[in-house]
């Protein structure tokens, strides 16, 4: 073999050699890329699937919530929020941006009237020097504004549909149904407050999933191997609120506040036999569909936030209200008549070290029926029955069989109240003789009036509730109406309601007396340690028809200015509500004029 | 061919090759050579394929109707949310109130009612459903 051939065979040999060595090389990169790369936590190809397969998640439509009369009360609208893309426009208009931006953002102006155009400018600025895809301009535009905007096909502007929670009776009970927002630690919406938040795994639903793959704009192919597991819609809920009532109510109630200068106020309307919820209504309120913008406002004599409900939350010392139940207690042990007499000096002293009580003004009003105690609303009269008859062992369990101290079991959030009895740190003899008339005792205006409504309803207490049907995607459950105890005997309730009858048309609540209806009803007056005595909580709570209940109501005013007292500020009010309800439920007079 | 049971003589094997040859080469009831074979192969799988894209262009077309109805039920469905808002507004009683006012009708005045007790009167039952708590 000659030198050359030779040669020319090492020549090849060699390309033959670095061609394997480039070939091992390749093989070598293409074992990583393939095998160790793309099983070392699956992110190649994870990656190379989300490429090309839709992974989309499926939102579940809220439920509705309706009141008695199938009105709707919270429902859903898709509303678009505006986006614009800076880096795409400014990649658009390399030359012109500034110029090309100033006339995007004065036709979005024309369309958006409370955009400022400097504000967006000086956002999309800072957006595209941080490389933002997006930026939201405008959030749930109006469907004009939508279509206007989608006529105009401004460039890099586009439009994205969100769902929005609303409430079309805009402010109508409000406390009642809270609102649907975001919550600290959660990214998407939920129930905040009232019926939203107490159902709001109910209303919520479930929400589905989609898998399939995309095709070249994006959209999913549905058609081929994809995977739906669909939505679950979530439960329309039906409220025992009576809308037409909770407008009369909320409506009186707002200008009553306002022509006696209180600082607020609530009213309760309960049927008396189930314990539905027919209205509930505060003041001040809040409108659920801009309920950011009462993020500063406070109720409950600025105790809590505006956005609860006062009839539940805040707790108050219920006064001479309470008379009855320490009459209900007495009745029901058969230590009292409605005929059993005291004398009344005016004021009551004690031998176990409790102060003296003393009636309104010190009147006394000598010898006096149990009855005409509630018609003088004399503290002196129910501070010896619970004091001198009953004791501590006999009233402290019917404060409780009254559920005062105690969560009503509504379908709502609610707070508890309070009162000190045996036991408790600082109780002494003198809480058990004032809380006999409704002082050192904190109750709930649902309490309270929860309290008459199983007088009413023949000594049985009801459970309140606020939804009557829950309707899962045509499942319907329909909440019956549950007896929680039995407070009193049926007796003692029948005495009791004639006692108060006699009190509404003797006593302070003359002006809550419906013409052609029997009322049973007790004001009162309670005022606060530490402040002057003309801050008053002025109440009315009691009943209608007397002789066959159908509404229970409670009225409270938070202290009123123009007139001070429960029989002269929300008498008038508790009046109006009653006559409306009795014309409205279509109830027959049951008392000549 | 076929010989008496018992007999001494074996059965030709060249023969039986011959008829494995052909089968091979004539899978058919037609002959067909190896070319034409090939041809008939390709065009089977082209026609597979024509089959293939014909059938995943129906798919896409069924897809996109699909999308096209999705947008539509989408938009109903918006367009029927917000006719459930504007119905439930407009049956609202402050809305009713406010259009009532306009109208020039005001509240009745409690002190014109006179209410008249007649014995054994039953009241009238609300033919609105659910009116009643």
């Amino acid at each position: 073999m000659s030198t050359e051939v030779r040669r020319a065979r090492a020549r090849q040999m060699l390309i033959f050699l670095l061609v394997c060595v480039g070939m091992l090389a390749l093989l070598g990169r293409l074992y990583y890329w393939q095998v160790v790369e793309a099983y070392s936590g699956h992110k190649l190809a994870l990656l190379a699937s989300q490429e090309h397969i839709h992974d989309q998640v499926l939102t579940a439509s809220r439920g509705l919530i309706y009141d008695a009369n199938g009105l709707v009360l919270a429902t859903n609208v898709v509303r678009d929020d505006v986006y614009i893309e800076p880096v795409q426009f400014s990649e658009d208009h390399p030359d012109d941006l500034q110029e090309a931006l100033s006339q995007t953002l004065t036709a979005l102006h024309s369309v958006l009237p409370t955009l400022s155009v400097a504000e967006t400018r000086r956002a999309f600025m800072e957006a595209l020097a941080a490389n933002r895809w997006s930026l939201l301009i405008a959030r749930a535009v109006s469907p004009q504004q939508s279509e206007r905007l989608r006529e105009l096909a401004l460039p890099a502007v586009f439009l994205a549909p969100q769902t929005e929670r609303i409430y079309p009776q805009g402010d109508l009970a409000a406390q009642v149904l809270g609102y649907v927002g975001y919550v600290s630690g959660s990214s998407s919406q939920q129930g905040v407050y009232g019926i939203e938040a107490q159902y709001n795994s109910l209303l919520a639903g479930k929400p589905g999933s989609l898998t399939a793959e995309r095709d070249l704009y994006g959209n999913p192919l549905v058609v081929g191997a994809s995977s739906e597991e669909p939505p679950v819609p979530g439960a329309n809920l039906t409220l025992t609120i009576d809308s037409t009532i909770q407008y009369f109510v909320q409506t009186q109630l707002a200008t009553t506040v306002k022509q006696l200068g209180a600082q607020g106020g609530t009213v309760v309307v309960l049927d008396a036999h189930t314990g539905a919820v027919v209205a509930m209504a505060g003041y001040p309120s809040y409108d659920p569909n801009q309920y950011g913008r009462y993020a500063d406002q406070t109720g409950c004599l600025h105790s809590e936030e505006v956005y609860l409900n006062p009839a539940l939350y805040c707790a108050y010392e219920p006064g001479s209200t309470l008379k009855a139940v320490t009459m209900a207690a007495a009745l029901d042990q058969g230590l009292i008549t409605p005929n059993t007499t005291i004398y009344d000096r005016g004021y009551l002293t004690f031998n176990d070290g409790t102060p003296m009580v003393t009636n309104w003004q010190n009147q006394a009003w000598g010898r006096e029926t149990m009855t005409e105690v509630l018609v003088h609303s004399a503290n002196v009269g129910a501070a010896y029955v619970a004091h001198d008859l009953l004791g501590p062992a006999r009233y402290y369990p019917y404060l409780a069989r009254f559920g005062f101290g105690l969560r009503t079991g509504i379908d709502s959030p609610e707070a508890t109240g309070f009162y000190r009895r045996p036991g408790s740190p600082g109780w002494t003899p003198s809480d058990l003789a004032r809380q006999a008339f409704g002082q050192s005792i904190l109750a709930t205006p649902l309490q309270v009036a929860l309290a008459y409504q199983a007088i009413a309803n023949d000594g049985l207490m009801m459970r309140p509730y606020l939804v009557s049907a829950i309707d899962a995607n045509g499942h319907v459950t329909r909440i019956q109406p549950q007896v929680v105890r039995r407070v009193i005997s049926s007796k003692a309730a029948h005495e009791l309601t004639s006692m108060l009858e006699v009190a509404a048309i003797d006593g302070s609540a003359q002006r809550a007396l419906v013409p052609g209806y029997t009322v049973a009803a007790k004001t009162g007056t309670a005022t606060t340690q530490g402040i002057s005595e003309d801050q008053t909580e002025a109440s009315v709570a009691g009943f209608l028809p007397a002789s066959h209940p159908r509404f229970v109501i409670l009225v409270k005013l938070d202290r009123p200015q123009a007139s001070i007292y429960g029989g002269t500020a929300a008498a008038p009010l508790w009046k109006t509500i009653a006559q409306e309800l009795m014309w409205y439920y279509h109830v027959p007079p049951d008392q000549s004029q | 061919m076929h010989y008496a049971s018992g007999g001494q003589k074996k059965a030709p094997t060249r023969p039986i090759v011959a008829a494995r040859r052909r089968r091979q080469l004539h899978p058919f009831f037609f002959q067909m050579g190896p070319v034409a074979l090939t041809i008939s192969s390709v065009l089977l799988i082209a026609l597979m394929a024509l089959l293939y894209l014909s059938q995943l262009s129906q798919a896409l077309n069924v897809n996109q109707q699909i999308q096209d109805y999705q947008a539509k039920q989408a938009v109903l469905q918006r367009q029927n949310q917000d006719l459930v808002n504007t119905l439930a507004q407009e049956q609202s009683p402050a809305y009713i109130a406010a259009h009532a006012q306009a109208q020039g009708l005001v509240p009745a005045d409690p002190k014109a009612v006179e209410v008249l007790e007649v014995p054994g009167l039953q009241s009238v039952p609300n033919q609105q459903s659910g009116a009643a708590p």
